[in-house]
């Protein structure tokens, strides 16, 4: 492949589908996708149910449906894909090896590069539970792919351990299925996925939702017998005299997402520790010149509609980045988390252009305000963690509130706040 | 005897606990804990008539697809879905299917169809 690509997308999910697609409307030339399996697209298609698209479309649409109009969008706009294809490594100016059972071996040179690998869930290596290693213990996305995809249903009595949304979501879908749910278990004071999740997949079919509560042992041989719950403190340790056993023969990890970030760290580009994404600046550009980053690769995101703007706005960067083949790091001013805000993305802007601000909070609360550069800028009636805030300042508010270099961002309680 | 409902709102993250008080006849004389308009309109609907949308899938006749994606077209009563799913049971699904293909009509008698939500060629 010794041909010019202007801008290569690594991943084919909804942030590299958008990414491209607005790669190509922004002007680029050769647009190519790529992808370690055999057709475009990520996830979505086992993510069945509804509530995508409301903000994007202003549609309430499944999974499969979304991916379906920007696949064809994609295929309109002429976007090209290398399929099975595998990126070995991201090097040097941007050079791209890869292996692929049709093309063969390859390197080449694209114009800019956007980073689009989405995230993974946390395995439970990560999160350390102890007991045996029975079979029945999976993460709740991959549940998913079995319930609606292969179809088989992996067990017949659940507990799901995370209250992230897809575990939410798979409680109310295994429930429909007629499984059972005995509870979902969630180690914080406070759900950790959307509040309309919290609604229409627990309540609405009583599944109980144990907050500061964690799975303490995992039991059984073979197959999972069940597993030991206990209350846990405000240090998240467990409190001992609560355990109690659940049974249940199978288990589900919904404890959180990560950004998919090997091949970054490869090219070298500089990632924030704490949203496990590179360090971006307001067209989402990492450090490293020429390679751009969008989507859950950058933040997990609550909601897909979010994903495919900020693939998008990637996108369009690096078409602009492949014509004039520079631009400049928007490193002027740094945006710095401050009272009760967990991230902000980007990390960094020019101060010149307007921005839109994701950010994440600590602490759930009520009666929050948003402060920039330590002036108010808007009350919320309420934050919560699961919940992104994303707010758009026009550049002619900015400058007010930047100094020294940096624009503070704070999420604390109102001066006339209350407790939550 | 007069008797009250507590709805969760989802309209914003508050997640307000809304306290709709209703006497004999089941007229609504106080609603407490919204904390805006909408959210009492959204709270009322709720105890009148909930619905939801039900996403789903089908049986198809192959292998290697073995499932096809359906929702209801619009929301339905929430106390519909059981019997919802009870009326996919049995039904297999053959290609070609387009996206928003009727698979039943009126399912369960919600005033819904369910569609497929994806194209299969097969
Ligand atoms: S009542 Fe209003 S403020 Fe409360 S959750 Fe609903 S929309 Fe939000």
């Amino acid at each position: 492949m010794a041909e010019r690509i202007d801008v290569a997308v690594i991943g084919a999910g909804p942030a590299g589908l958008a990414a491209a697609i607005a790669a190509r409307e922004q002007g680029a030339e050769r647009v190519v996708i790529i992808k370690r399996s055999e057709r475009l697209g990520g996830l979505l298609p086992q993510c069945i149910h509804n509530g995508f698209g409301l903000l994007y479309f202003g549609e309430d649409m499944t999974g499969p449906e979304y991916e379906r109009v920007f696949m064809r969008r994609a295929e309109k706009a002429g976007v090209e894909a290398r399929l099975e294809t595998m990126v070995l490594d991201l090097g040097e100016g941007r050079e791209i090896t890869a292996a692929s059972s049709r093309h063969g071996y390859m390197r080449f040179r694209p114009g800019a590069v956007v980073l689009a690998m989405g995230c993974r869930e946390r395995a439970r290596g990560t999160l350390g539970i102890p007991g045996g290693r029975p079979s029945g213990v999976l993460t709740a996305g991959t549940c998913q792919r079995y319930v609606n995809i292969e179809g088989y249903i992996p067990g017949e009595r659940f507990v799901i351990l995370g209250s992230g949304d897809i575990g939410m979501i798979m409680a109310r879908r295994l429930t429909l299925e007629g499984a059972r749910v005995e509870a979902v278990v969630e180690i914080m004071p406070w759900p950790g996925g959307l509040i309309r999740n919290e609604v229409q997949c627990l309540h609405d079919f009583g599944i109980p939702l144990l907050l500061e509560h964690t799975v303490t042992f995992v039991h059984g041989e073979g197959r999972i017998a069940g597993v030991t719950v206990a209350r846990v403190d405000a240090e998240r340790r467990p409190v001992p005299g609560t355990e109690r056993f659940v049974p249940c023969d199978c288990l589900l990890l919904s404890a959180g997402l990560i950004p998919e970030n090997e091949l970054s760290l490869k090219a070298g580009v500089e990632l924030d520790p704490v949203t496990g994404g590179p360090v971006v600046d307001e067209n989402r550009q990492t450090r490293v010149p020429g390679i751009f980053a969008g989507g859950n690769v950058v933040q997990v995101h609550d909601l897909v509609d979010w994903v495919s703007w900020e693939a998008e706005a990637a996108g369009r960067a690096a078409a602009r980045f492949a014509d004039k083949g520079k631009m400049p790091f928007a490193g002027k001013v740094r945006v710095s988390p401050g009272e009760n805000v967990k991230y902000v993305v980007p990390q960094y802007i020019s101060g010149k252009e307007d921005v839109t601000l994701h950010l994440r909070v600590t602490r759930p609360g009520r009666k929050a305000a948003l402060r920039l550069g330590g002036k108010a800028w808007k009350r919320f009636r309420s934050v919560r963690p699961g919940e992104m805030i994303i707010e758009k300042v026009p550049v002619a508010r900015l400058s007010q509130f930047i100094s020294g270099g940096e624009l503070r961002v704070d999420c604390g309680r109102g001066e006339t706040g209350e407790e939550a | 005897m007069a008797a009250s409902e507590t709805v969760i709102c989802i309209g914003c993250p508050l997640g307000c606990r809304v306290v709709v008080s209703l006497d004999k006849k089941g007229n609504v004389t106080r609603i407490k804990g919204a904390q805006c308009k909408q959210g009492e309109r959204y709270v009322l609907k709720e105890l009148r008539e909930p619905v939801r949308t039900l996403t789903t899938t089908v049986r198809t006749m192959d292998d290697a697809y073995p499932l096809l994606p359906v929702r209801t077209t619009r929301p339905v009563l929430k106390t519909l879905m059981a019997d919802i799913m009870r009326e996919t049971v049995g039904v297999r699904v053959k290609p070609p299917v387009r996206c928003g293909k009727v698979i039943i009509a009126d399912v369960a008698g919600s005033g819904a169809d369910l569609a497929a939500t994806t194209d299969w060629k097969g």
